[in-house]
């Protein structure tokens, strides 16, 4: 009991730490929806929510609605299946999915636009491939070590997801809420051997 | 200090870590880097990126590798070659994304990430007209677009199979050859963006099995080739000629002559370029020339590597003798009278025609690659004399069953030959180099090439024959015949107890009476033609008989005979000679008859 509570203390103050820490960088941000109705008008609701917090091993607190084992299309063979942190990026930038997540008019927003970096109709022949596991074995690839040494990009469970280049919370301030700078196509060149 | 030397070390590291990454292998900093940063002259007024000219992130084209490109037109002028056998199709997948900018249509600035009306500004809006620039006619390149399966490998001994291509040369999914087979846009480390490199052709043989090539002279030679020697309009990579391999001869993209991909559109300016004495040896450019010759710039554009020699325009060029994939130096010299006569090192690998008139890939013999265009072939030229006997194919001529013969195609195992000059014999059999050669040929005792380039003496002989009537006699009139039959036993009438009479007294030439070549079976007997005797009817005319006016020759033995014939107005009829004693084989050759 002391434990779960010690816990819980602990992980809240964490959240509240990080929290605090990643919100002043989204605020301003593309994905600050502080002003956003649908959003519950907090601006963190829009994707975190513990009152909604289904699966207990989503860290982030997740909304519950972001569907985890989400299966699409993909520009290698086969189909993918979404981690966490590509499922919850495509709540929105699917334009299919979770549609009661967000309010119709967005989701159209999305969906119809051409150059909004979308995965559209749920089909990922066009984008970078997601919730794939790093050809680490591959020649083309540098090996896994040297991708998260660099402390900016992350492999979660060695897979790339949206979130392995993006930062929702767009803490470095780049283009496109990337990671790290893509000058001289620097975030490119830590995967690709090329 | 200590800090210092951590920082050194880590600054060291850190230098090690960034070559390894970004080094020659890297697109980064390649020809292929077109940010704004690049190396080359092409490259973005603003942009730092380096993978955006081709690949986007998100929205790219459906296709693969993330394309961020327009496809180019679709239809290209595509190679063809009459050898080929492969079927060869417009290009398509990675090839395509190539040609995007490489047949130097399109735009290199319009990539789909941007905005149509806002294309990345560039220093050059497509790629200039030079190397890079393949142009939409994609017939003077190497042919891409067509798959590399076992049927073509089985169809053409001279590619390899497709699973023992190296994995170093990708082709695409259904086995076709793409740019991306031999380049690698990723990774200039080798020049010219190759996976493999082309020293020594190694990109080449990879694929091209060419018979012979391993062991020929083109691809052992360490002549040099610097500066601009090979091709005055370009620079070879390599300083010698097994350095360069294909390049000397072929260019890859590009090519002035597209069919085979050919340095130049004369056929044998891609051999003589070299063999003028600027790289070979020998200078052939010079033996051509000549009075008499094989000059294979008679005719361009009519040789076809796929003819065949019965029905091929008359013409000459160097590859109908000399297979550049397979010949060897000739390091036999050769004197008088071959006796081993297998084709040697320059003739290897070389079509013919067989004495019995069939068509062969690999000539055996040197004498079935004369036979090319010597034998059954259209359109031979005329004879300059008018004999008994006339034949034009020279395949008829030395048939081994013909009544007489000089032994090219076989022995001729004829005692009545006392003459001949050691070593040969009876059963000696000669080539058709023995006597047609290159007036300055080694084996003639000069200085030059071996073989008949051309020749200073008629009929492209090695040595002089005087044909003319009223020639007198001299070693050097006859320097030809003499070669080999000593001139001696021919002036002592070892054989033909009358020579001495007809060759000095009357000077009368040897070719008035003896057809060099031979008599074919189906014109001429063994009674009337043996001893190669045919007569040259503008010397020797028919004389009146109680049977009519004939010209004719009857061989009555072993070195005796009769004649027929009016010569130089005197009247033979039935007029005998016999040499009975037979012994003059045996007589001193050592007698005071200067050669």
């Amino acid at each position: 009991m002391t434990r779960t509570r010690v816990t819980s203390v602990a992980v809240v103050l964490v959240l509240a730490i990080l929290g605090g820490w990643a919100w002043g960088d989204v605020k301003g941000s593309k994905h600050d929806f502080s002003n956003a109705e649908w959003a519950g008008g907090d601006g963190c609701s829009a994707c975190h929510g513990p009152q909604r917090s289904e699966p207990p091993e989503a860290a982030p607190l997740w909304d519950a609605k972001a569907d985890l084992n989400r299966v699409f299309g993909s520009p290698l063979n086969g189909t993918r299946r979404a981690g966490e942190g590509t499922s919850v990026c495509l709540r929105c930038h699917d334009g299919t999915i979770a549609k009661d997540s967000v309010s119709d008019q967005t989701k159209e927003r999305f969906a119809n636009r051409q150059h909004s970096g979308v995965f559209a109709g749920g089909h990922q022949r066009s984008d970078h491939p997601v919730g794939v596991e790093y050809p680490q074995f591959d020649k083309g690839y540098r090996p896994i070590t040297s991708v998260v040494a660099t402390g900016t990009v992350t492999l979660p469970e060695n897979r790339v997801e949206c979130s392995s280049c993006h930062d929702p919370h767009d803490m470095s301030g780049e283009e496109h809420m990337l990671v790290t700078s893509n000058g001289r196509s620097a975030l490119c060149l830590v995967c690709h051997k090329k | 200090m200590r800090m210092r030397r951590v920082q050194l070390a880590g600054s060291v590291v850190l230098a090690t870590v960034s070559v390894v990454a970004f080094g020659d292998e890297s697109i980064v900093n390649s020809k292929h880097d077109l940010s704004v940063r690049g190396p080359g002259p092409i490259r973005a007024i603003g942009e730092d990126e380096v993978c955006i000219f081709c690949h986007t992130p998100h929205n790219a084209a459906p296709q693969t590798p993330l394309w961020n490109r327009e496809n180019p037109r679709t239809h290209y002028r595509i190679y063809d070659s009459s050898t080929t056998d492969a079927r060869i199709d417009q290009p398509s997948g990675p090839s395509k994304m190539c040609l995007s900018c490489h047949d130097g249509s399109m735009a290199l600035g319009s990539l789909l990430s941007l905005s149509v009306t806002e294309p990345m500004v560039m220093t050059a809006r497509t790629i200039p007209p030079g190397s890079a620039d393949l142009t939409g006619d994609l017939s003077d390149d190497h042919p891409i677009g067509f798959h590399y399966d076992r049927a073509l490998s089985n169809s053409d001994r001279q590619v390899r199979p497709p699973e023992v291509v190296s994995r170093d040369m990708p082709m695409g999914p259904h086995g076709e050859v793409h740019c991306t087979t031999c380049h690698d846009p990723h990774n200039n480390a080798l020049g010219d963006f190759l996976r493999v490199s082309d020293q020594m052709s190694a990109i080449c043989v990879t694929c091209h099995d060419l018979d012979g090539w391993y062991r020929a002279s083109h691809t052992t030679s360490r002549k040099r080739t610097t500066g601009r020697a090979v091709d005055a309009r370009e620079r070879l990579k390599y300083g010698t000629v097994r350095d360069n391999g294909c390049m000397v001869c072929h260019k890859i993209h590009s090519a002035p002559e597209a069919e085979r991909l050919l340095r130049h559109t004369a056929e044998e300016d891609n051999c003589l370029n070299c063999h003028s004495g600027a790289v070979a040896s020998f200078n052939i450019a010079a033996d051509i020339r000549k009075r008499s010759g094989h000059d294979p710039r008679w005719r361009t554009g009519v040789h076809d590597a796929a003819e065949t020699p019965f029905t091929m325009r008359r013409h000459v060029e160097c590859v109908d003798c000399h297979n550049p994939h397979a010949a060897q130096a000739n390091r036999v010299g050769v004197v008088r009278g071959t006796l081993g006569q297998t084709v040697k090192g320059p003739n290897l690998h070389v079509s013919g025609v067989t004495i019995s008139g069939r068509e062969t890939e690999r000539a055996d013999y040197l004498y079935e690659i004369c036979l090319k265009c010597h034998g059954d072939s259209a359109l031979r030229p005329r004879l300059g004399t008018s004999r008994q006997v006339s034949q034009t194919n020279v395949r008829f001529e030395f048939q081994t069953s013909n009544p007489s013969f000089h032994p090219v195609a076989g022995p001729r195992r004829n005692s009545e030959v006392p003459s001949l000059l050691s070593p040969l014999n009876a059963g000696s059999v000669i080539t058709c180099t023995d006597c047609h050669n290159s007036d300055n040929a080694r084996s003639a005792g000069g200085s030059g090439a071996n073989g008949p380039h051309g020749s200073l003496n008629d009929g492209l002989l090695v040595r002089n024959l005087d044909t003319a009537d009223f020639t007198s006699e001299s070693a050097d009139s006859y320097a030809l015949c003499y070669g080999c039959h000593d001139r001696q036993s021919i002036l002592n009438d070892e054989s033909f107890s009358r020579h001495r009479r007809h060759i000095v007294d009357i000077r009368t030439p040897c070719v008035v009476c003896h057809d060099p070549h031979g008599v074919y079976r189906g014109q001429g007997n063994a009674t009337n033609h043996s001893h190669l005797l045919n007569f040259d009817l503008a010397v020797v005319t028919p004389a009146d008989t109680s049977t009519g006016r004939r010209v004719e020759y009857v061989d009555t033995g072993r070195f005796s005979g009769t004649c027929t014939m009016t010569c130089h107005g005197f009247p033979h009829v039935n007029f005998p000679y016999a040499n009975a004693t037979a012994a003059g084989a045996s007589r001193s050759r050592s007698r005071g008859v200067s050669r």
